[in-house]
């Protein structure tokens, strides 16, 4: 912690020489001097996640909170116009890059579909690929890895954690998370909490328990599974029948109360459901958890009884503020049913319940805050036109949490679908059918404390692909539904800056290297590095 | 052959327009449909094209595939394409039925499915797949060999037959009709004969917003730009590309051309507005009027 802090602040000073300098065209010499200033050992310890130093993003959502949120200032409002390509990566693949990169040491992790490369953070260049054997597990995207000590986690397509030496991309060990011929896979990008690996699977096609698993990170030996749903048949189950519920997002964590808090994904038979009564519990929820065991705290539906393929998966956002009037240990989600969430995380007892996209599904909120499902909603015969559609209000793309201006900034989508099911359909994975009618993606900043949308950019397209990333200079970078990597004001959503790039289908992050801020962002199957010019 | 016509015709416009979406647009998780303003570009294949024909296309040309190679393509499939196309391709999140497609109809030995699977259909959300030549065609051995169980199964697992979507009352339909729909469309003009185009759910996806979903028909009509220059030079077309930062439009004789959207005075005109308006307004018992009512339109 206290290295962390030092380290911080004379990046800083070397930051803030730096723009004196750019400005007195005096670069060079500090340039130099800041080079050699990060002697950063070469293990990542597992606390520094507490804390992430400024020339790191060493984990999925950049730090425990999944605020996407960075105290970088360098690239700023007033100069970002001016910022120029220091480097671009191809991963010649013919696959969107969907993943968020990690990094630490001066060193990127990125990941595909049965891929990780690790990149110099300062130029861009390959310095290993790892490619998992063939397998017939799904390839349909990649979160992210995770990093400890000398090890570099990746989860892959057929539902394995392979552990590779962070230094040469070799394979120290490869466990079997779930059992891929059942259905399961895995995209997820790992959690490290101390001396545990938090790792996720999914499964929508088949009728599977949803499963979380803690795996020692230094031998891969099993710690603990939660079942956010159980196998059929199981005693006590209070699923009410329903699989799934899978967990394939990246948590967050909350060091000061011990507590991970992750979201679970729908129930199973996805569209079918007479075949599973009641709420389905824990499936479309918001689950508090205890890191160590993997024992329930509590669990808050944001879904009871889905039928509309919408997962609670969405990043549990933690943020310490004021809320009514005192101040509180918050959880907000944006989640994929297209209501907006405001949880006490101590308590898991709800505090706001507000939509953020079209919704036209439930028909009230109870007592507990939950939205009801209308039961007239629910996929029939015949067709039912509903709001959002599946892809949702959003979906896996991270908002960013910005503390001075208190908005949570998120890509949100305003969509309709048809839904059908009939019992021919039967009551196994989709067990119905459902078609996208129209949708239509916006960024959306929300006032954490009421829900009311501040300002809204549209996204000139369906629903977006992009996270979110802000900084503490006020500036959020993020990327459209069309073609172009944005910066954006953060007090207000007008456009600073735009790069053609291609797509964006991951979330843009940001660190300091020899006092220059990068901003990463991927766009298409190439990643971009950008930052400010620098003196030839 | 109007299919082929119009996929060829597509791909030109795609090369022309958006080269880079072909190799951004990988699909995306349960993504939906592109907005409008954002045409898309790939024509989707036309699976309920023939009146008469209810019943998922028949394949034209009968081929045999080895058991190995049918196997081979079985775990291709099932990594590749089956999120979005079911692993029995059967239909999965947003991908299409296989078993139910015309171009799978119509294809003889990836003569059809090959170009679609390598180029893909970014419009769509579909990715171009790099393969090997020998794992394409274990693909579409194994796509042949569903196609064929299909046929021989009794009931579609996750179709939806137009016998489904007769709840609808015409003459409460027709009213609606008569409020909502007729400043632009007319029973006797446009919409004449539309029920026997189209039926079932592809008249209905047509109806609430045309060109809707994938696999879905593409929309008659495509939004219009009148461009006004600085020097004051008028120029329409239909648009061709639209984001925050260009207006491009394809002109009447066929070229592209774009402006930095800051430098130029534009107004579209985008006629399927009143789709995407309307569906916040349907009641389910609306929307299966209006489709009863539009079924009378033989």
């Amino acid at each position: 912690m206290t290295t962390c802090t030092t380290f911080w602040r004379t990046c800083r000073r070397f930051a803030d020489a730096r723009l004196r300098a750019l400005h007195h065209g005096l670069l060079a010499a500090v340039l130099a001097v800041a080079a050699v200033a990060p002697a950063v050992a070469q293990d990542v310890p597992a606390d520094v996640l507490l804390k992430p130093a400024a020339d790191s993003w060493p984990t999925y959502h950049g730090d425990y909170s999944g605020q996407h949120h960075s105290r970088l200032a360098q690239i700023t409002p007033a100069n970002v116009h001016r910022m120029t390509l220091a480097w671009a990566f191809q991963t010649t693949l013919p696959q969107q890059i969907k993943a968020t990169p990690i990094l630490a040491n001066g060193v990127i992790y990125l990941t595909a579909p049965d891929n990780m490369w690790a990149i110099d953070a300062r130029s861009g260049r390959q310095i290993w690929r790892y490619t998992y054997p063939a397998n017939d597990g799904f390839k349909i995207g990649h979160r992210g890895a995770a990093l400890r000590g000398d090890l570099v986690y990746l989860t892959t397509p057929d539902a394995h954690l392979v552990a590779l030496d962070a230094r040469t991309g070799r394979v120290r060990w490869n466990v079997e998370i779930a059992d891929s011929r059942r259905g399961y896979w895995s995209t997820n990008a790992p959690l490290v909490i101390r001396n545990h690996l938090i790792v996720g699977v999914s499964g929508d096609f088949d009728n599977l328990p949803g499963i979380l698993k803690s795996f020692d990170p230094e031998t891969g030996q099993l710690q603990w599974t939660f079942h956010s749903t159980h196998p059929p048949g199981t005693p006590d189950s209070i699923s009410g029948g329903a699989t799934g519920g899978q967990m394939w997002m990246t948590g967050t964590y909350d060091p000061e109360s011990n507590r991970l808090y992750v979201g679970t994904g729908n129930p199973t038979p996805v569209l079918n459901g007479p075949a599973r009564a009641g709420d389905n519990k824990w499936t479309g929820s918001i689950v508090a958890l205890n890191p160590d065991t993997g024992e329930l705290e509590w669990g808050f539906q944001a879904v009871p009884h889905d039928t509309h393929d919408w997962d609670a998966a969405e990043v549990p956002v933690l943020v310490d503020a004021d809320f009514g009037g005192a101040r509180r240990k918050l959880l907000l989600q944006a989640s994929r049913n297209g209501y907006y969430f405001v949880l006490d995380r101590v308590t898991g007892k709800n505090l706001l319940t507000i939509p953020f996209a079209t919704v036209n599904w439930a028909k009230g909120i109870d007592g507990e805050g939950r939205p009801i499902p209308n039961p007239d909603k629910e996929p029939a015969r015949d067709g039912r036109l509903i709001a959002p559609d599946e892809a949702g209000g959003t979906n896996y793309r991270p908002p960013a949490f910005d503390p001075a201006t208190g908005l949570l900034i998120v890509s949100a989508h305003d969509a309709y679908g048809i839904y059908f099911f009939k019992p021919e359909h039967g009551a196994v994975g989709w067990a119905g059918a459902d078609y996208t009618v129209y949708g239509r993606g916006v960024l959306r900043a929300i006032d954490y404390q009421t829900g009311k949308v501040r300002w809204s950019h549209d996204l000139h397209g369906g629903a977006g692909a992009a996270g979110v990333l802000t900084t503490a200079a006020g500036l959020t970078f993020t990327g459209d539904s069309a073609n172009n990597a944005l910066a954006l004001r953060t007090s207000d959503g007008t456009t600073l800056w735009h790069s053609g790039t291609g797509r964006v289908g991951n979330a843009p992050i940001t660190y300091e290297l020899d006092g220059r801020q990068y901003v990463l962002v991927g766009g298409g199957s190439t990643l971009y590095a950008w930052v400010l010019p620098a003196l030839p | 052959m109007l299919s082929r016509i119009l996929w060829s015709r597509a791909s030109q416009r795609l090369l022309g327009v958006a080269a880079l979406a072909a190799w951004t647009a990988a699909a995306v998780y349960a993504q939906g449909a592109a907005g409008p303003g954002v045409p898309t570009p790939a024509p989707p294949e036309r699976s309920q094209q023939s009146p008469a024909s209810q019943r998922p296309p028949a394949t034209k040309v009968s081929q045999e595939y080895s058991a190995a190679q049918v196997e081979a393509g079985r775990t291709q499939f099932a990594s590749q394409c089956g999120f979005c196309h079911g692993r029995d391709a059967a239909g999965g999140a947003g991908g299409t039925d296989l078993t139910r497609s015309t171009l799978v109809a119509e294809d003889v030995r990836g003569d059809r499915l090959g170009p679609v699977i390598r180029s893909g259909r970014p419009g769509q959300g579909m990715p171009a797949f790099a393969l090997s030549d020998g794992d394409l065609a274990a693909i579409v051995a194994f796509i042949h060999g569903q196609k064929t169980q299909a046929e021989t199964a009794v009931g579609g697992r996750r179709g939806v037959e137009p016998s489904d979507l007769q709840t609808g009352d015409a003459a409460d339909g027709k009213r609606y009709f008569s409020g909502a729909c007729a400043r632009c469309h007319s029973a006797t003009g446009d919409l004449a004969g539309v029920a026997t185009r189209h039926q079932g759910l592809v008249l209905l996806q047509r109806m609430l917003y045309p060109g809707a979903g994938r696999g879905g028909d593409p929309p008659r009509v495509s939004p219009s730009v009148t461009v006004t220059l600085p020097s004051g030079q008028v120029v329409t077309g239909k648009v061709a590309y639209r984001d925050e930062f260009t207006i491009a439009l394809t002109d009447a004789s066929g070229w592209y051309r774009a402006w930095p959207a800051s430098q130029v005075k534009f107004s579209i005109d985008d006629p399927l507005q009143a789709h995407a308006d309307q569906l916040g307004k349907y009641t389910d018992d609306d929307m299966h009027d209006v489709l009863a009512y539009l079924q009378t339109l033989r």
